[in-house]
């Protein structure tokens, strides 16, 4: 067998590759050779962009009077904003879009409810400090008998598309999974007898079953422990370290200040013990 | 098949596609029930939503104003809602009065999945009767008096002379129709029937991956609704009339 030239041979045969890898590339927006540049653009626009998701109370919703957005996530938006000096603009974001919205530069950062999983650190980066951890809680009705996470075994459980939930609910508790679009209908198809207990951020429900008491009286958050408490954290594109280092300074200026369970209190999220925790550690640390 | 699977990671991940939850066998299963639920859907919608359209048709061109009646406000109804709507109105508010009024959910037979089904079902039906009304109307008078005129009755006109012709007239807007119907069993996502969609959705939610799974269900569709379009013509030539709307 003659060596030849294989030239011809290897572009015959990357060619496709290529063109597929560019139309990887363009399918996906990804915004290839950019260093570092999202702080000098930071800078340069006067504005930090933050995808905010606004799923509910306490962490983003729309003011019914003032028609602002409001919430946990915006207000530590706007807080990282003024450390690194620049106006806010924040840009709605869901489930299925958000990683794009990222990828594609549309925003510089999130915050977005979405804790540190294996799959989301491999395409993006993130400050290390986490400002939250947030698990699942079950509510349903009180008289259902369920009193712990095994006893959903084989029963419809509701949890919102997307939620992390889904995955320990089917395979550590054998429970059978009923996703729909949003929290809304999710607790809809509960009250419709759809599912026993519906599976959401626990600080949401908690704060529903305080603001409309009468609606859920018949209802309450059924098991003492939460599911899957995994840690929330700003993301940020792959890659900016640079970026990362600012963010992670401003964060822990904000949590041992105290201004970050400030945000917390004023928006009411019942259970502050990590963000107190954490403002201990950081705290001392100084 | 485990080498394949892996093989094809890594060459998707050579161009900067991410099919790692292939690996996964909580997801790949939950993926592959997804393509199977699809396919039973089509497989059940479709002759029920031809039935139904046959004799919504039959009762839209009937002389009979207790017929005709119902059978155009229901074809009003239906085909001026969106069907994602009717889908959400049925499964979360007429499904819970039933559950009601037969004492509690337990009792209740009626799953989100009867309900997509029916819904789509008889959506779809709505707008076939309304193209075999056409194909009914476009018979020519001479046709039907001539057949009245051999003593056949008007049922027995409408089952061997109208609908033969109508159905040919009408085929291609029929077999357009079963295109759409194709595509509307992806409102499953909504109710957390695990059609592809939906589970196509419960997987990038948790692994973002949306490009990937997005370019599987384009082709995954594009494939259904080749045959069904493919299916559709065929019958089509096999039904041609030689001289009859050529």
């Amino acid at each position: 067998m003659i060596r030849k030239t294989t030239g011809t041979k290897t572009t015959g045969k990357k060619t496709p590759l290529r063109a597929a890898a560019l139309l990887a590339a363009l399918l996906a927006g990804i915004s290839g050779a950019q260093a570092d540049a999202t702080l000098d653009r930071i800078k340069a626009k006067g504005k930090f962009t933050v995808g905010v998701i606004l799923s509910g109370a306490p962490f983003g919703s729309i003011d019914p009077k003032t028609q602002e957005q409001k919430g946990f996530n915006i207000d530590l938006a706007r807080a990282l904003a003024d450390k690194l000096g620049v106006a806010l603009e924040t840009v709605t974001v869901t489930p299925p879009n958000r990683v794009q919205f990222l990828q594609q530069g549309k925003v510089d950062a999130l915050l977005a409810n979405m804790q540190v999983t294996e799959d989301r650190a491999k395409i993006m980066d993130f400050p290390p400090t986490v400002f939250d951890r947030a698990g699942g809680a079950a509510i349903g009705r009180k008289d259902s008998g369920i009193k712990d996470w095994a006893d959903l075994k084989g029963k419809p459980v509701c949890v919102s598309q997307g939620s992390n939930f889904t995955q320990p609910l089917i395979e550590q508790y054998g429970a059978v999974v009923k996703g729909l679009p949003s929290q809304p209908e999710s607790l809809l198809a509960l009250k419709g007898g759809t599912c026993v207990v519906a599976v959401h951020t626990g600080a949401t429900l908690g704060l529903m079953l305080e603001d409309r008491a009468d609606e859920w009286r018949d209802y309450g958050i059924l098991i003492p422990t939460e599911i899957v408490p995994a840690d929330s954290v700003v993301w940020i594109r792959k890659g900016e370290k640079d970026t990362a280092a600012v963010l992670d300074k401003a964060l822990r200026e904000l949590i041992a200040s105290g201004k970050l369970l400030e945000i917390a209190k004023a928006n009411r999220l019942l259970n502050t013990a990590f963000i107190e925790e954490q403002q201990k550690t950081l705290s001392a640390a100084r | 098949m485990q080498d394949a699977v892996r093989g094809f990671i890594a060459l998707a991940a050579q161009v900067g596609l991410n099919f790692d939850f292939l690996t996964s066998p909580f997801e790949l299963r939950m993926w592959l029930d997804g393509m199977t639920t699809t396919l039973v859907l089509v497989a059940l919608t479709i002759p029920l939503s031809l039935v139904c359209g046959v004799g919504l048709a039959a009762a839209l061109t009937s002389n009979r104003p207790w017929l005709a009646g119902p059978a155009r406000a229901y074809v009003e109804l239906t085909r001026n809602t969106p069907t994602l709507v009717q889908l959400m109105f049925t499964v979360l508010v007429v499904n819970m009065l039933i559950s009601q009024a037969l004492g509690g959910a337990q009792n209740n037979p009626l799953g989100a999945y009867f309900w997509l089904v029916a819904v789509i079902s008889l959506h779809v039906a709505a707008l076939h009767a309304e193209a075999l009304r056409g194909g009914i109307e476009a018979v020519p008078a001479a046709t039907v008096e001539a057949a009245r005129g051999l003593g056949f009755s008007r049922l027995e006109v409408l089952r061997v002379v109208e609908l033969p012709l109508a159905v040919r007239t009408a085929l291609p807007a029929i077999v357009n129709n079963l295109v759409n119907l194709v595509k509307l069993t992806t409102i499953g996502y909504a109710v957390a029937v695990n059609e592809i969609t939906y589970a196509s959705l419960m997987i990038w939610t948790q692994r973002d991956n949306v490009v990937e799974l997005m370019i599987v269900l384009l082709l995954f569709f594009s494939a259904i609704n080749l045959a069904v379009a493919r299916f559709g013509a065929a019958v089509e030539r096999r039904l041609a009339v030689p001289g009859y709307g050529q």
